[in-house]
């Protein structure tokens, strides 16, 4: 075993710190502080754009396609460190999602019309996957795409489309075979989401935002061309695609970061003039999710480092998936609770991004947006393959139960 | 010991219960928050004439005299619509300071709807140590008194006519009590009042000071404020509590429904042992819940460090079972427990608002430990 990161890597970092310091406009790192979750979507973008220049904006791709040689290592680096400066993220739907499927999978046509938009941060994509009836059970999905000629012509409805109201296409798991057993007949299309026939409904949220979305889809015709890969093989380009998030569904980068401002907050917050983070039990509250989260930064190592383990790979992604989405509700609401009855103010999400002022005696910078937060981050038990879901697939992969 | 409910008892249960029923269907909570307004005058008014205004308010100033029990039936009821008309900070925060006070004629006006109050008590840097010196200061006026300082989070602010605003007098060691119209607050300082809702679509505000009083307007002397303050806070905080075990009681039967209809892998989703046991632990929090409930309720009269301790151990399990039945509540809805669109997150937000209020459940283990025996720190008497 060699438990430290080498020269190598080490130079590696410096090199991201200097980068990420000398390009990340402070502007957008501190909205980016301020909102964390989804993040201002041009923002991510135009931060995919000054990436693009370094030639960093797809790092994970081959590098014919304009991505890096980098070792897992190094990737877990970038990531790290661009938290760590409250950089947004990459742009994941493109990058890791639809990016790989294209270029594995897809048509010449589709790569050269598609990778290059997605390198350059050119627009954001939706995934149009879950649907009102096939949210766990996402092989009961009925939305159709059926050929007539050239095009397809796709009817249904979808649910949850995160983004899709500020999405230039969509990628869509569409049913084009309904007579044969329910994963065969799935294929995998983009859409052009300003098509005739997509009507697009934002979903009032728990948090107030409304970046949930419902796709309606009515008599759209979407170019045969824009099928990927093989009529049928839908499923499997999903399960490819969704492969991609492996470790990133631990947020490990993430939690690292909102521990950090948990702690930032319970230096500034007061009790009688004590600051609660001398307190003994936000104390240990705050240490014990240190030392989780140290845990799972750990453990996404080991598969990036790509240990041998008895296990399926997709057992090990299920834990870090819930020990990663359960952090997220730990800290978050390790937030609120240090903000006190001063996080049961509700901002709107337009209100979380506005410059406050540090030094108000009532709601200080550090207030606005942290409940929301706390709220929406429910769901990360919930998206990506419920927490229950995981469980079973624990249990089915690792044990044969 | 008997827990059912008096002939009286019930039809106020049930009047509360119709009321949730024809005015707090999803859709129609949906659209009083979406309108922004900071009460709805028309619920009020209802409030008034169900005699819910006058319930807690003595007969001979023109209410009913009813018990703290009375007020606990219709706050469960109220609870299950997580209701947004500001009841507690009117009639159980100021209605009984009110009472103690010389103002307390103004009472009959707060029992027939046509005059609202608020507590304007927090300040910065409190974080729930509510019996702390204010900085808020009182000093002489001619006659009467400068108030100058600000407060935040005053439950029902917006809507109130009157504050109750603590201040402390110059001098003096503790706060005392002035009785201020909304008018005098707002003419003295231009935005002096500033409104915000909170994430349960109910309204507080900030306020800030610099308003002249008459030497009437103090209505509670320093000392015997910080000991009536004490009582009412805990009295609201009670209050809030059983709302809470209302609304948990819905969440119940919100998700047990859910389950029911909800199909994936082409059964009801109910038929998953795991979410079965999920909804099986959340009924044994509310049962739980309601219990340590009453056993606040039996001690409510009690003196005040019988009574504290009560309260404290009701909103350390009520706070905590509240949140293992909210999150959990939307963790059985999928996405739809994140969306705006199901009931189930309006109760989440109603039960995050009432764990903060009046002190956390980490400032309630404090002040419980503080009294249980065999917890104390050796230099500690249980009252402090
Ligand atoms: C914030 C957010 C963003 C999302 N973004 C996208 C997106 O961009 N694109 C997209 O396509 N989808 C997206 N989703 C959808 C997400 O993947 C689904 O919500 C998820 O698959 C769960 O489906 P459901 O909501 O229908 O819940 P259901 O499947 O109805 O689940 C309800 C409850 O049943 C439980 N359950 C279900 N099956 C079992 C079982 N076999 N055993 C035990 N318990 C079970 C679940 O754990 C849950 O508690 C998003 C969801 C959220 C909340």
């Amino acid at each position: 075993m060699q438990l430290e990161f080498d020269a190598f890597h080490q130079a590696f970092r410096e090199e991201i710190r200097a980068f990420v310091r000398e390009n990340l406009p402070p502007e957008m790192a501190r909205r980016q502080k301020q909102l964390s979750f989804p993040g201002n979507r041009s923002d991510i973008l135009e931060w995919m754009r000054i990436l693009h220049r370094r030639r960093w904006s797809v790092p994970n791709w081959p590098v014919e396609y304009g991505g890096t040689n980098w070792t897992p290592l190094q990737h877990f680096i970038f990531e790290r460190e661009s938290q760590e400066a409250d950089a947004p993220g990459l742009f994941r739907g493109g990058t890791h999602m639809v990016g790989p499927v294209i270029y594995t999978f897809g048509s010449e046509d589709q790569k050269s019309k598609f990778l290059p938009a997605i390198r350059e941060g050119r627009f954001s994509w939706a995934q149009g996957f879950s649907e009102p009836g096939a949210g766990s059970d996402l092989s009961s999905l009925r939305t159709t795409a059926l050929l007539r000629g050239d095009r397809y012509v796709v009817n249904g409805q979808k649910i949850w489309t995160s983004g899709a109201h500020l999405s230039a296409w969509g990628y869509f798991l569409v049913r084009t075979d309904t007579d044969v057993k329910p994963q065969n007949g799935v294929s995998l299309l983009l859409i052009d989401l300003a098509t005739p026939g997509i009507t697009i409904r934002q979903i009032p949220q728990i948090d107030g935002d409304a970046h949930l979305c419902e796709v309606f889809l009515e008599n759209v015709e979407v170019p045969a061309e824009n099928l990927v890969g093989k009529e049928g093989a839908g499923w499997t380009y999903g399960k490819f695609l969704l492969d991609n998030e492996r470790t990133f569904s631990s947020f490990i980068y993430w939690n690292i970061r909102e521990l950090r401002k948990a702690k930032e907050i319970a230096q500034r917050e007061t009790m009688d003039g004590t600051p609660l983070a001398q307190l003994p039990t936000f104390r240990a509250r705050l240490a014990q999710a240190e030392a989780r989260v140290l845990a799972l930064e750990w453990s996404v190592l080991r598969v990036l480092a790509q240990e041998a383990r008895p296990h399926k790979l997709s057992v090990i992604a299920s834990a870090l998936k819930l020990r990663g989405s359960e952090l997220q509700q730990l800290i978050t609401e390790l937030q609120v609770d240090l903000l006190g009855a001063r996080s049961l103010r509700f901002y709107a999400p337009s209100e979380t991004e506005q410059l406050q002022s540090p030094d108000d005696a009532f709601w200080p910078d550090y207030v606005p947006g942290k409940t929301g937060i706390a709220l929406i981050t429910r769901a990360a038990s919930i998206y990506g393959g419920s927490r229950q879901v995981q469980r079973n697939l624990i249990a089915k992969h690792a044990f044969g139960l | 010991m008997d827990f059912s409910l008096s002939d009286e008892q019930v039809l106020l249960r049930d009047s509360a219960e119709r009321f949730v029923r024809e005015e707090y269907k999803l859709d129609a909570r949906r659209r009083l928050v979406a309108a922004g307004d900071p009460i709805s005058a028309e619920h009020w008014r209802q409030y008034a004439e169900l005699g819910w205004l006058a319930l807690p308010i003595p007969e001979d100033v023109g209410g009913l005299g009813g018990s703290f029990v009375d007020l606990m039936v219709l706050m469960v009821a109220l609870g299950s619509g997580c209701v947004l008309e500001p009841y507690i900070p009117n009639l159980v925060l100021c209605a009984p300071i009110l009472d103690r006070s010389p103002a307390r004629s103004l009472l009959g006006a707060v029992a027939d709807g046509s005059l609202r109050l608020a507590l304007a008590h927090d300040e910065a840097g409190d974080r729930f140590n509510l019996a702390g010196p204010r900085t808020t200061q009182a000093t002489a006026a001619g006659d009467g008194f400068l108030l100058t300082g600000a407060k935040t989070l005053v439950l029902g602010g917006p809507s109130a006519d009157r504050f109750i605003v603590s201040a402390t007098i110059t001098g003096e060691p503790a706060c005392s009590l002035f009785l201020v119209h909304r008018d005098q607050v707002e003419d003295q300082v231009e935005q002096a009042l500033s409104r915000y809702p909170l994430i349960d679509g109910t309204w507080a505000a900030d306020l800030s000071l610099s308003v002249e009083v008459s030497a009437d307007a103090l209505i509670v002397r320093s000392d015997r404020a910080t000991a009536l303050l004490d009582e009412a806070i805990d009295r609201a905080t009670l209050a809030y509590l059983a709302e809470a075990v209302g609304s948990m009681e819905t969440c119940l039967e919100i998700c047990s429904a859910y389950l029911k209809i909800r199909k994936q892998f082409g059964q009801a989703i109910g038929k998953f042992q795991a979410l079965q046991h999920i909804l099986a632990e959340m009924f044994v929090e509310a049962q739980e819940a309601r219990s340590i409930l009453y056993q606040a309720l039996s001690q409510i009269g009690a003196d005040a460090s019988l009574r504290r301790r009560a309260v404290s151990a009701a909103k350390i399990v009520i706070g905590q079972a509240s949140q293992i039945i909210s999150r959990q509540g939307v963790q059985l809805h999928g996405g739809y427990g994140v969306t705006d669109e199901y009931p189930i997150s309006h109760h989440f937000k109603r039960l995050m608002v009432i764990e903060k209020l009046f002190g956390d459940i980490e400032h309630h283990t404090t002040r419980f430990a503080g009294t249980a025996p065999g917890l104390q720190a050796p230099d500690s008497s249980p009252a402090a």
